[in-house]
């Protein structure tokens, strides 16, 4: 008989023979560990467990054991601090190194970079639509200030925007060591410096701090926009870095052109270097993302589960990975593998719903708009092209969104429930292939739920 | 069990023994004290399972025994009472204490549930250090870390015994703090050196309750750690892991070098601390050609201050920001009168002794600068 089980047999007698805050107490954490000549070695949690089942409850033990296995001669009792609370706690080797490497690293930290180790553009999931920002940021990493500069990203949240610029910072730092020193700062702490200065008189101060780098990474500009003295400060900087052949690389949220609020010196000097974006991950970026994260923290997912998430999960991969978190935590708490239909309820109830507050009426009016065009027109006969691909995604928002029934879809847009079946599952399966549309549906979704 | 003793000995005894009792559910036993007599007198025990404290106290013994009480009850009860001699009483599990105008019964469990105190293997071979010394070294060691469920090996103090010296060491991985005591002032039985990882609320405990003149007697197994003393014996389990390897931590080179005032110092950090922020930064900026270390911290919302020590400087002059609360702490554990500040700029680190004397440092790591 193995171990585990002799040892569940006799912990079974033992139970009842003692209370049951003894045995939680000094029993419940034991284990067999081996049998030789006889000898049978029990481990224990600690010294004062050994102690107390040494003195008491060896009788008993030996005992019940017998009964089991009559050969047994001698229990021999030892401690073993791996099982305390029955999980083994102590870290092994591996894990002492690592965390040796942490210590390390917390001392080492470089605060003129302000750099966070931990983007790498290694660890940057490179698809169709970034492609082209990623290339640029590995250029800039061989030919710092002298091939795109400045270098300016646009992008929506959450999607990779930071990741992209904080891992040049850190290819160049370990591309180049101490020789080409970057600093990353966000608008923010930019604009809260330049007020720090401005207060205490130690404008000088700043302007070393800022000037005295090889690469100035600026984080979200859009927030600069508006702040005169900032801005002109900004300016400044930006000439005399650029006039020296210094790097710039600028993340915002919308093309320069798109900021109204910036000064126009600015948005050309932004609009000199390569500007590029960063765009919504389509399909297999998605699920390429989610493999990643997975591979990071160690885990795995079956892949109806990997599927279903990035089908349904389109706009964001901060949010994305959010959800992966979830269900791999669902994952791990209960133990067992997650079902495609559990992981879809994780899903929906992560995503936001908007549905209660919007009627068919504002679906097709944000399409008509998207498209500029009436919504008479969309609900005509007309079977232009330019009318046909508006008035299938309207169907297909209407199913998507509401839940509308194909027949009164159908009804709403005078034509059969075929029809609308027809055009739903078109729409679904180009959603999936093509970018653009991908990108369009975001755009009328964030119409819709604006009106 | 029958007995009569001296207030003032349970009283001091109780101090003692106050911490290492424990809020266990499974076992309500852990919140009593445990009475036992000896030969010479009587022996008090509280446990938590992770420490064991036994102190010895002098007393009468008419009828030898056990008992148990609740800790909390028994303590406060003696403290209030004004009667030098108290008179104990055992009966079925309950105690009776007696003075001559007061007498109380107080519920307890039977003393055979108690746990039982485990004992070293090897009880004839031991450490002897004289109780300052330990305490000290604890008390300076201690100081640079924290609780952590996350990594028990960082809360822990590295107990490193070779045959020339004890080190003790403890990291929170922003600050290190290392003690060396040279075998001149301890001796050993044992023949080889050891590594232990005591747990931070055992070196806690040990420091507070060790007395400075008696010496303190130090027994390890492979699980468990032993001090005693005269009277107090405690026992702890060890943290299990491998304390990191901290000695590329300590910087080698130095940027410059400052010898200032341990009372000066102290006195800016602690003013100038006050505008610090939340993370209590201060910046330490050294000039060499004035001879003076400028301590100064400023936020926006509130201001900024500067405060002056002249200093003797040797090396470059530097500017680095710090946690002063970790400042504080760290030259708050220098003997000497004079500290000595030395910042390695390309590692970002300070490290702190006190002057002229090399057994103790401490190492901080410096604060981001944004």
């Amino acid at each position: 008989m193995e171990f585990e089980k002799i040892w569940q047999s006799v912990l079974g007698e033992m139970e009842v023979q003692v209370s049951r805050a003894n045995f939680a107490t000094w029993l419940k954490n034991s284990r067999l560990v081996d049998n030789r000549d006889g000898v049978f070695f029990i481990a224990l949690p600690n010294n004062f467990a050994k102690e107390w089942v040494e003195n008491k409850y060896h009788k008993n033990i030996l005992g019940i054991v017998r009964t089991i296995d009559p050969s047994v001669k001698k229990i021999e009792f030892m401690v073993d601090g791996h099982l305390v609370g029955g999980i083994k706690k102590s870290p092994t080797k591996e894990i002492a190194s690592k965390l040796e490497n942490q210590i390390g690293l917390e001392f080492r930290v470089d605060p003129t970079t302000n750099l966070n180790p931990k983007y790498t553009l290694a660890s940057f999931v490179v698809g169709p639509s970034n492609e082209l920002s990623f290339a640029a940021a590995e250029a800039i990493v061989q030919e710092v200030g002298t091939k795109y500069n400045p270098f300016f990203i646009y992008g929506g949240v959450g999607l990779g925007k930071t990741h992209l610029l904080q891992g040049i910072g850190n290819e160049i730092v370990a591309h180049y060591g101490g020789k080409v020193r970057p600093r990353y700062v966000s608008s923010e702490k930019f604009t809260s410096d330049i007020v720090w200065a401005i207060r205490n008189k130690r404008m000088e101060d700043i302007k070393k701090k800022y000037r005295d780098v090889d690469v100035l990474i600026i984080d979200d500009i859009q927030f600069i926009g508006g702040k005169e003295k900032t801005e002109e400060e900004f300016f400044h900087t930006f000439n005399a870095l650029y006039e020296n052949n210094k790097q710039i690389i600028i993340s915002s949220d919308r093309p320069p052109q798109s900021i109204p609020t910036l000064e126009e010196r600015l948005r050309s000097r932004f609009e000199g270097g390569l500007i590029t974006d960063v765009g919504y991950p389509e399909y297999e970026m998605r699920v390429a993302i989610i493999r990643k994260k997975l591979q990071e923290m160690n885990r795995a997912l079956s892949d109806q589960v990997v599927d279903i998430i990035a089908k349904k999960v389109k706009k964001n991969v901060r949010e994305l990975e959010g959800i992966v978190n979830k269900v791999v935590f669902y994952q791990d708490k209960k133990g067992v593998d997650v079902s495609d239909r559990i992981a879809t309820e994780i899903v929906d109830s992560s995503i936001q719903n908007f549905s209660r507050h919007i009627n068919d009426t504002q679906v097709i009016k944000a399409v008509a708009e998207f498209f500029s065009m009436e919504m008479i027109d969309l609900v005509g006969r007309s079977r232009k092209k330019e009318v046909v691909e508006p008035r299938q995604i309207a169907m297909y928002l209407l199913r998507d969104i509401l839940g509308v029934s194909y027949p009164s879809i159908g009804e709403k847009f005078g034509r059969d429930h075929t029809t609308a079946i027809h055009s739903y599952e078109k729409v679904n399966r180009e959603i999936n292939k093509n970018a653009s549309l991908n990108q369009k549906m975001i755009l009328i979704k964030s119409l819709i739920n604006k009106s | 069990m029958k007995l009569i003793l001296i207030k003032s000995h349970i009283k001091d005894a109780l101090v003692s023994l106050q911490r290492s009792w424990g809020e266990n559910t499974n076992l309500p036993i852990l919140k009593n004290i445990l009475i036992t007599t000896s030969d010479e007198g009587v022996l008090l025990t509280t446990t938590n399972l992770e420490i064991a404290t036994q102190v010895f106290i002098p007393g009468k013994v008419i009828q030898s025994g056990s008992a148990t009480t609740s800790f909390t009850v028994f303590s406060s009860l003696i403290s209030n009472l004004h009667s030098e001699r108290l008179n104990i009483d055992a009966k079925n599990n309950n105690i009776e204490v007696k003075t001559d105008n007061y007498s109380a019964t107080l519920q307890g469990l039977p003393s055979a549930d108690f746990p039982l105190i485990p004992k070293i293997k090897n009880n004839n071979i031991y450490i002897e250090i004289k109780g300052a010394l330990l305490r000290e070294g604890l008390n300076q060691t201690t100081t640079a870390t924290q609780f952590s469920d996350i990594r028990p090996e960082l809360a822990s103090i590295l107990f490193d015994f070779s045959l020339e010296k004890i080190t003790l060491a403890a990291t929170d991985s922003f600050r290190l703090a290392e003690k060396i005591i040279p075998n001149t002032h301890f001796t050993s039985l044992f023949k080889d050196g050891f590594r232990a990882l005591i747990p931070l609320k055992t070196a806690h405990e040990v420091a507070r309750i060790i007395s400075d003149q008696d010496p303190v007697k130090i027994y390890k197994d492979e699980h468990q750690i032993l001090f005693t003393t005269k009277n107090i014996s405690l026992i702890s389990r060890l943290t299990e892991g491998t304390f990191p390897d901290y000695s590329s931590v300590i910087p080698q080179k130095y940027t410059v070098e400052t010898v200032i005032k341990k009372d000066e110092f102290l006195d800016a950090l602690k003013v100038t601390s006050a505008l610090g922020g939340k993370a209590g930064e201060v910046r330490i900026q050294i000039s060499p050609e004035q001879k003076a270390v400028h301590v100064r911290s400023s936020d926006q919302a509130i201001g900024e201050n500067t405060y002056t020590i002249h200093a003797e400087i040797k090396g470059k002059g530097v500017e680095v920001g710090f946690n002063s609360h970790y400042l504080i702490e760290g030259i708050k554990a220098v003997e000497s009168p004079d500290v000595s500040f030395v910042v390695n700029q390309e590692e970002n680190k300070a490290l702190i002794r006190g002057k002229g004397n090399q057994s103790y440092l401490y190492v901080v790591a410096s604060l981001l600068k944004a």
